[in-house]
């Protein structure tokens, strides 16, 4: 069963492909020019219309069908202060009516026509998507098109929505300690920064949200100069082009304000973020880093891409070999790198200890681990192996109709450019063991001082000396 | 003007080329005997292989050995012939080929992706992995640490702990109230030599059914099926398990839990994938719970009341039961309110008939969907898998489009009144609800230490 998921919490996760993003478009012509030969990932099409909206088609005619995806370069990190949970409220409430649409009636159209559709909402975008036959693209598209300027949900959906986003985050967070620990150690890490605030909200700010605020915040980013079209499936660019000229092309471009992100200030205190819970049976140590995006550098970014499949790439990794295979003291460890953000990416190691270790242990030999790699370097053959890995990364990708839309929807959401993405393969063969080493010096070292040092996260079974941990929960529930 | 949407729909629900088959299945015979269904596509030069070993689930684990079957599924990668757990690992992991396997209740499966241009290994290691499978004590203890943190973890998940109740309890008496994941104390006690002997006595050539989807020509694969599967024995069929009845109907079992949500499940008898009615009960299901958006369950829970984010109705097919179950959660001072709102729904579902647009819109969906979930290669392996271990005929999914385009709201109303009962429902709660009247409080996870 597939619950209704309306948010990216985790979207590395769901994810085929860690793709790039950067502005590194000036680049692309002195590139083509050397390597005209260079093959393409996707070969899309893409295309603008006057009124700004782009429009990126991926061809794929394995099946009469496709999926169709608009994208606003919006997201949690752009609401104000206070008012977090905002975009994603909004994203809901964009299923409650909008011109010529009952509240509801979006999803049961879509249903009706034998489609599937959802929305997700990021730190930096928000999407809407629809897979569907594809006689059924224009109909799809006049939907979307009447709601990227239309929406009109009736007071009492919004009420009644409200206490959904708030059962949503119950279910998602409140439930959970793991998803709580996850929480607090990112508000730790993004001291002054919008991504230190939850997608969903904190849950007071989420229940003081109205109409106004979200009607604010659509107004101020929704509109065809701030949307991306994509759409992948059975379908010619030309096609596309032709109906999205007819159906977005009337829509007004809207003054838009500039994206701002506050910044990480330099900071001296190292961080410890601890949860005790007493339903955790299983620990969890965390350290995380903020490092660059691929729009913030490129080229430190493709490094930390090799970096993160060199050591924390499945069960031969470095990581887990190490603390896993080797040492035994954790059940599972590696790293893992967030680089599709418009302002600052994210890296963490982590690890499960085993029982009986102590966590502190274990970070120190994630730390460990670290210092062999910049002391020792890379041999050429481990590099190898993991460039070839990544380049079938790029074939699988293809195997698929609304993953190649995903890609490129996060990618130039995030601020890439169209060959960031169709010569990813390339730039990642072009990494070498010294880029590697470099960002792994500069971000990682632990015996080096950050500028914006880690946070170290400890999330731990709670003592319960009369009891054994597991009966704990079944004592409580007797009368 | 009004009859524009009725029509269009009907053109959907009833295309032009509506002969034309959902998937082209062909039927491949190897020269030894092996069998299996292929859907060829060269369009992409990846090839997904799926395959399974009928009855060879965690029904056939001991009560001492929970998890063993789950086991062998993470350790039939770890090493085999001359290569030990990482070499093995590190030249799937270099070639880029996707080997995993996996075991529910009453089946075993295992999933090969690769490249064309390294499949002739890939399918090397796929017939190393099943004929000569190591079983080194290293990896045995590793994956048996995996699994106990990885119970360890799901204790702070109140859907799992929710599942587990429901299983012990709808299930009593039977294996299948028994966790086949393991529980912390039986991953203790399971052996390399309980793994060999499991592997010996159930992994044969006389149970595998094979699916394979992307590039590979028909002619090719009846050699390959020979190559990876060739060196198999056959194996004397597995006891099976009698089928079950659901147990404890009627009643709610409350598991104490301090959190500000209750998780709810309830589940009823549900329909046998092989019954006449069944794609007559996933019309129903679909009008009731099962599509999320426009369900009547989400509608009137969801978007009329804000009382959950999410709930969903839907079939349990196993081989000795089959179940309809509802999944949601609520703010716990809703809990009763949630339980008494699903069953009005019931009660509806049963005393009037559908509307036709209800019935038009539902036929739709179910017809119309399909190919979206039929876009990479390893979807349509999974869906020719699934068909094959259920025993379906390779013509089932136009059978299934005849079925669901014949339904009327008569036929629809029959099947909820024969089939559902909230009275045989049985209601698994965890949480902090109160004035749940008749609960009986579960004082312990079964099978979990």
């Amino acid at each position: 069963m597939q619950r209704q998921s309306r948010i990216a919490v985790s979207l590395a996760a769901a994810l085929l492909l860690a793709v790039p993003l950067s502005y590194a478009a000036a680049k692309k012509e002195a590139i083509k020019e050397e390597t005209p030969v260079r093959q393409k990932i996707f070969n899309a099409e893409t295309f603008k219309l006057d009124n700004g909206l782009e429009i990126v088609v991926i061809p794929n005619h394995r099946a009469p069908v496709i999926t169709h995806m608009v994208w606003y370069k919006v997201g949690a990190a752009d609401e104000d202060h206070g008012v977090s949970g905002v975009a994603h409220f909004l994203e809901h409430l964009m299923f409650k009516g909008s011109q010529g649409l009952k509240p509801g009636e979006f999803s049961e159209k879509i249903r009706s026509l034998g489609g599937n559709d959802n929305a997700f909402t990021g730190q930096d975008y928000t999407a809407y998507h629809q897979s569907i036959s594809v006689d059924q693209l224009e109909t799809v598209m006049k939907m979307e098109a009447g709601r990227m300027r239309g929406l009109n949900p009736p007071l009492e959906q919004v009420v009644s929505e409200n206490k959904v986003i708030l059962e949503e985050r119950r279910q998602r967070t409140d439930n959970d300690p793991r998803a709580r620990f996850a929480e607090q150690l990112n508000a730790a890490l993004y001291i002054n920064h919008p991504y230190g605030n939850p997608i969903i909200g904190w849950a007071d700010e989420m229940a003081a949200l109205t109409w106004d605020k979200c009607k604010a915040f659509y107004d101020r980013w929704y509109g065809p100069n701030n949307a991306i079209l994509v759409v992948s499936g059975d379908v010619t660019g030309q096609q596309v082009y032709d109906l999205a000229k007819k159906i977005y092309g009337p829509l007004k471009p809207v003054p838009l304000p500039e994206r701002v992100r506050a910044a990480v200030p330099p900071l001296e205190a190292s961080v410890t973020v601890r949860l005790e819970d007493e339903t955790v049976h299983q620990a969890l140590v965390q350290k995380a880093f903020i490092v660059p995006s691929y729009h913030q550098n490129a080229k430190e970014s493709l490094a930390l891409q090799v970096l993160e499949e060199l050591m924390g790439g499945g069960p031969t990794s470095r990581l887990y070999k190490a603390l896993v295979v080797e040492q035994k003291i954790a059940t599972s460890a590696g790293l893992s790198y967030q680089g599709s953000m418009w302002s600052d990416g994210d890296l963490d190691l982590y690890a499960s200890p085993l029982p009986g270790q102590k966590p502190e242990d274990v970070v120190t030999a994630l730390d460990e681990q670290i210092r062999l790699l910049i002391k020792n370097g890379i041999p050429e053959a481990e590099l190898s192996e993991a460039l070839t890995r990544m380049q079938a990364e790029a074939v699988y990708a293809r195997d698929s109709l609304s993953g190649p839309a995903m890609i490129f929807g996060y990618s130039l959401a995030s601020g890439s450019t169209i060959d960031d993405v169709e010569y990813w393969q390339y730039n990642i063969a072009a990494v070498t063991a010294n880029d590697i080493l470099a960002v792994a010096k500069k971000y990682l070292d632990p015996d080096n001082a950050q500028k914006r040092p880690p946070v170290t996260g400890y999330l731990l079974p709670k003592e319960k000396p009369p009891e054994t941990a597991l009966s704990a929960p079944a004592e409580k529930a007797a009368p | 003007m009004r009859i524009m949407p009725a029509l269009l729909i009907l053109f959907i629900a009833f295309p032009a080329h509506a002969r034309d088959k959902v998937l082209d299945i062909e039927q491949v015979t190897s020269p030894g005997g092996i069998k299996a269904w292929l859907v060829e596509d060269h369009s992409v030069p990846v090839i997904a292989m799926q395959f399974g070993f009928r009855g060879v689930g965690g029904a056939l684990d001991p009560v001492d050995k929970q998890g063993l079957s789950r086991m062998l599924s993470n350790t039939l990668d770890e090493g085999a012939g001359e290569l030990d757990s990482q070499t093995f690992q590190k030249e799937l992991r270099d070639l880029s080929i996707g080997l995993s396997f996996g075991s529910d209740r009453d089946d075993f499966s295992g999933s090969l992706k690769t490249l064309s241009q390294n499949k002739k290994r890939a399918f090397e290691l796929t017939a190393l992995a099943l004929t000569k499978p190591r079983f080194d004590e290293e990896p045995v203890k590793r994956m048996r640490e995996a699994n106990q943190s990885r119970i360890r973890s799901s204790l702070t998940d109140p859907d799992w702990m929710t599942a587990r109740i429901m299983n012990d309890r709808a299930f009593e008496g039977h294996v299948y109230s028994q966790n086949s994941g393991g529980s912390l104390s039986s991953l203790e006690k399971i052996s390399p030599e309980d793994l060999r002997a499991f592997h010996k006595n159930n992994i044969g050539k006389n149970n595998l059914v094979v699916a394979v989807s992307g590039d590979m020509t028909k002619e090719e694969l009846a050699t390959t099926l020979d190559n990876i599967f060739g060196d198999l024995p056959d194996v004397k069929p597995p006891a099976q398990a009698p089928d079950i009845a659901l147990q404890n109907a009627g009643k709610v079992f409350v598991f104490k839990q301090d959190i500000p949500q209750t998780i709810v499940e309830m589940m009823q008898p549900g329909i046998d994938r092989h019954h006449p009615d069944y794609q007559l009960a996933q019309v129903m299901n679909f009008v009731l719970g099962s599509s999320g958006f426009g369900s009547r369950l989400t509608e009137e829970i969801r978007e009329k009341r804000g009382l959950t984010y999410g709930i969903y109705s839907y079939f349990i097919d196993m081989k000795h039961f089959d179940g309809l179950q509802v999944s949601t959660s609520t703010e716990t001072k809703n809990t009763a309110e949630m339980i008494s709102l699903v069953k009005v729904e019931w009660e509806k579902m049963k005393n009037e008939p559908i509307s036709e647009q209800e019935l038009q819109d539902a036929k739709s969906y179910l017809i119309g969907s399909l190919p979206l979930g039929l876009t990479s290669t390893d979807d349509i392996a999974g869906l020719l898998l699934s068909l094959q271990m259920d025993e379906m005929p390779v013509d089932y999914l136009e059978q299934r489009e005849d079925k669901i385009k014949n339904a009327t709201a008569a036929d629809v109303q029959r099947v909820a009144k024969e089939l559902l009962d909230s009275n045989k429902m049985i209601t698994v709660l965890t949480g902090n609800p109160e004035n749940i009247a008749g609960s009986v409080p579960i004082e312990k996870l079964p099978n979990v230490e």
